[in-house]
């Protein structure tokens, strides 16, 4: 299929159409962990997009000489690699940002996003393609963490990015936050809904 | 010759190959933050004990440390302070599971198996030189992890002038409780000995009794890791512990 798909559309299509946490619900798990706060969701956008951009490069370079029977060990092993790093540098950048992450950066290895599109796309297309293709879902990754953590964290917390926005009665505002949305749980509401709303969209779009 | 991917020594080639370009790429960033990490992580070690000390809104943590903090060796069986080089960067946690330098524990109230031969506390010296707390490192099992941390003690070497988890693997939003501030400001003044020399200390379910000096409110849903850090001090103040170093630091009358 990806044949006939422009760049834009590779680019353009795992935002909204073809999103991969919304539309084929994947990496939905990191997606739920650390969507609490603005700050967490786009630290964890930017660190999958570095791991899908550079996975799907490499593998779709020397995709000519993976051997077919040991093709996902070496998809995993190119990841891990690239998740250690990740994990490293932002340990070392980012200490208290690391910590608040957890387990979930070094999860991005069983992100099922980074391994599809690694076997459904970069096996079979070349670099700058996959390169577009990476980019394309992790900018709809990303769209879906930072939609989810907007609303859980400006409900939440009454804050963005740690910012006060909404004044809470705690510092004296009116604003009392509900605690809900900073549970995991409320992320699946979230996702839901946007799930949803993304479908009728696609139903209408479909009927004109 | 033709390169055959999928015949066995295809296989194999490749295989060997992207290990060694992937563990290449491991080591090469690893190596470069080396430097970096240790900086940091001594640091975070100095912020710590100074947090344990209750020495706060220092701005300079390395000059406020190396001024007013003398890090020290602890023979636990003896007592008895040892010299050595370098303590900053000793690895308390390869002594501790190094069979050479650790020994099992008899009663293992804190479950954590062994336990290092030499421990390094933290002395801290008021503007005057003498002592004002004593920083002792304790740690042992909550629910689901080992929580690390530091329990400073002031000068009587019993009522807690601070204290900090820096590191566990508690249930997020129920049993991190461990390294809330607020949480931990109540550790402050409590002591944990009791009139007889015997640790009193203990997290108590629900709201600590107002009298008990020796209570440190716990939190429900989070009963494990609570108890996990009660035990993890009672072991480190017991026998096991630190009680013969601190009864001959108590008998030189520091």
């Amino acid at each position: 299929m990806s044949a006939v798909l422009s760049n834009r559309d590779l680019l353009l299509k795992p935002v909204f159409a073809n999103n991969p946490v919304a539309m084929q619900v994947l990496g939905v798990c990191s997606a739920l962990a650390v969507s609490n706060s603005m700050q967490t969701a786009l630290v964890m956008t930017l660190a999958v997009t570095f791991v899908l951009v550079c996975s799907n490069f490499f593998i779709s370079l020397i995709r000519a000489l993976i051997p077919n029977s040991v093709r996902i060990i070496a998809q995993m092993t190119i990841i891990a690699s690239l998740v250690i790093v990740v994990d490293m540098v932002l340990q070392d950048v980012a200490p208290d940002l690391s910590k608040q992450l957890s387990v979930f950066v070094s999860l991005i290895i069983t992100n099922c996003i980074v391994m599809g599109r690694a076997e459904a796309f970069a096996m079979k297309e070349p670099p700058h393609l996959s390169v577009l293709d990476a980019l394309g879902n992790a900018a709809g990754y990303g769209f879906i963490l930072l939609s989810v953590a907007f609303v859980r964290e400006l409900l939440g917390s009454g804050t963005l990015f740690g910012h006060s926005i909404l004044k809470t009665i705690e510092q004296g505002g009116w604003y009392l936050p509900n605690e809900m949305f900073k549970l995991p749980p409320s992320a699946f509401f979230l996702i839901g809904v946007i799930i949803w709303v993304v479908n009728i969209a696609q139903r209408k779009r479909a009927k004109a | 010759m033709a390169f055959n991917k999928d015949s066995i020594l295809g296989t194999m080639t490749f295989t060997v190959v992207l290990c060694l370009v992937c563990s290449f790429m491991i080591t090469g960033t690893a190596d470069v933050l080396k430097e970096r990490k240790l900086v940091k992580k001594r640091n975070e070690l100095m912020q710590n004990v100074l947090i344990a000390a209750d020495i706060k809104d220092v701005s300079d943590v390395k000059g406020t440390f190396e001024a007013r903090v003398r890090p020290v060796m602890v023979d636990i069986a003896s007592g008895e302070m040892i010299e050595r080089d370098n303590i900053l960067d000793f690895d308390e946690r390869m002594a501790a599971i190094n069979p050479d330098t650790s020994s099992k524990i008899a009663k293992d109230t804190a479950r954590i198996k062994t336990r290092a031969n030499q421990v390094r506390v933290f002395k801290v010296l008021d503007e005057q030189g003498q002592l004002q707390a004593l920083v002792l490192p304790v740690y042992g099992k909550g629910l689901w992890s080992i929580i690390y941390g530091y329990v400073g003690v002031k000068a009587d070497l019993n009522t807690i002038s601070g204290a900090v988890f820096y590191e566990h693997g508690e249930t997020p939003g129920i049993g991190d409780f461990i390294n809330h501030d607020d949480w931990l400001a109540k550790w402050q003044g409590k002591q944990i000995f009791n009139a007889k020399g015997d640790v009193a200390f203990k997290i108590v379910k629900g709201e600590a009794k107002a009298g008990d000096k020796s209570a440190v409110d716990g939190v429900s849903g989070a009963t494990r890791t609570g108890a996990g850090v009660a035990k993890a001090v009672q072991f480190w103040f017991g026998p096991e512990g630190f009680e013969t170093f601190l009864g001959k630091l108590k008998a030189a009358g520091v």
